[in-house]
């Protein structure tokens, strides 16, 4: 095993020192803390659909004709896919495929997530701009 | 040399479960974005298509599974996520209460919503 002692991850202070693998966990931890704000926010603007159809249609259209909501639409769509990608490295990784490669696995997931975000971005701000 | 990092002890009935809910939330996670972003335009979305796709059966019952799932891992990983930065006895147990409380909740009202974006109730 490793002889090179990298120190405790949760100490967020030496983050300058932080290796691949220590990258992974803090955005992934990160991700995961955004995407359930994210789930109970959601429900709680689905919500509306216990009021009637004209409150929850009135409150998409009305969500969806900030520009700054499709903008964090693009952020939360960024989030999702790097815990999607980096969630599939972990089971592999926990399932021993591609450990000594989880460094180079670990920037495919961030490269993969900025090209499908990339392209995603005209769908999420169309009609908004 | 590769390390291995997680907050999970690995092995445990809840590292188990958080990763059999992954592979489930991967795939359904996947689908909704694509189904309700890229098939059907987010800004484009009403009451009437909503009720179309949940008056359905298997549709509604994955939602639901989706909103369960969900919300198991999502839970889950802030517990875990808080116990590995240290959390103990009495502190430990007073948050596993208002997870264990808000995800319940969670999972109530958003079964509440389910019901109301159907055509059954």
């Amino acid at each position: 095993m490793s002889t090179l002692d990298r120190g405790t991850v949760e100490n967020f202070g030496r983050w300058r020192e932080f290796s691949a693998g220590m990258w992974a966990w803090v955005f992934h931890k990160f991700t995961g803390w955004v995407l359930v704000g994210y789930l109970f926010t959601h429900i709680a603007v689905l919500s509306t659909a216990t009021s009637g159809a004209e409150l929850y249609n009135s409150t998409l259209v009305g969500l969806e004709s900030l520009l700054v909501v499709r903008f964090l639409e693009v952020g939360l769509l960024a989030v999702a896919v790097f815990h999607i990608l980096n969630g599939v490295r972990l089971l592999f990784v926990d399932l021993g495929v591609g450990l000594t490669a989880q460094d180079k696995s670990f920037y495919a997931s961030l490269a993969l997530t900025g090209v499908i975000v990339i392209a995603s971005i005209p769908t999420f701000l169309g009609g908004a701009v | 040399m590769a390390e291995h990092y997680s907050s999970f002890d690995r092995g445990g009935r809840r590292w188990l479960l958080q990763r059999i809910t992954a592979v489930f939330l991967i795939g359904v996670l996947a689908f909704h974005f694509v189904l309700l972003h890229f098939v059907n335009h987010a800004a484009e979305l009403r009451f009437a298509g909503t009720q179309m796709r949940m008056s359905q059966l298997g549709y509604f019952v994955t939602m639901w599974l989706f909103l369960a799932t969900a919300t198991f891992h999502g839970v889950n990983g802030v517990y875990n996520a808080l116990v590995n930065q240290g959390i103990e006895g009495t502190q430990k147990k007073a948050i596993a209460g208002v997870l264990v409380a808000a995800g319940l909740l969670l999972v109530a009202q958003g079964t509440r919503v389910a019901l109301a974006m159907t055509n059954i109730v």
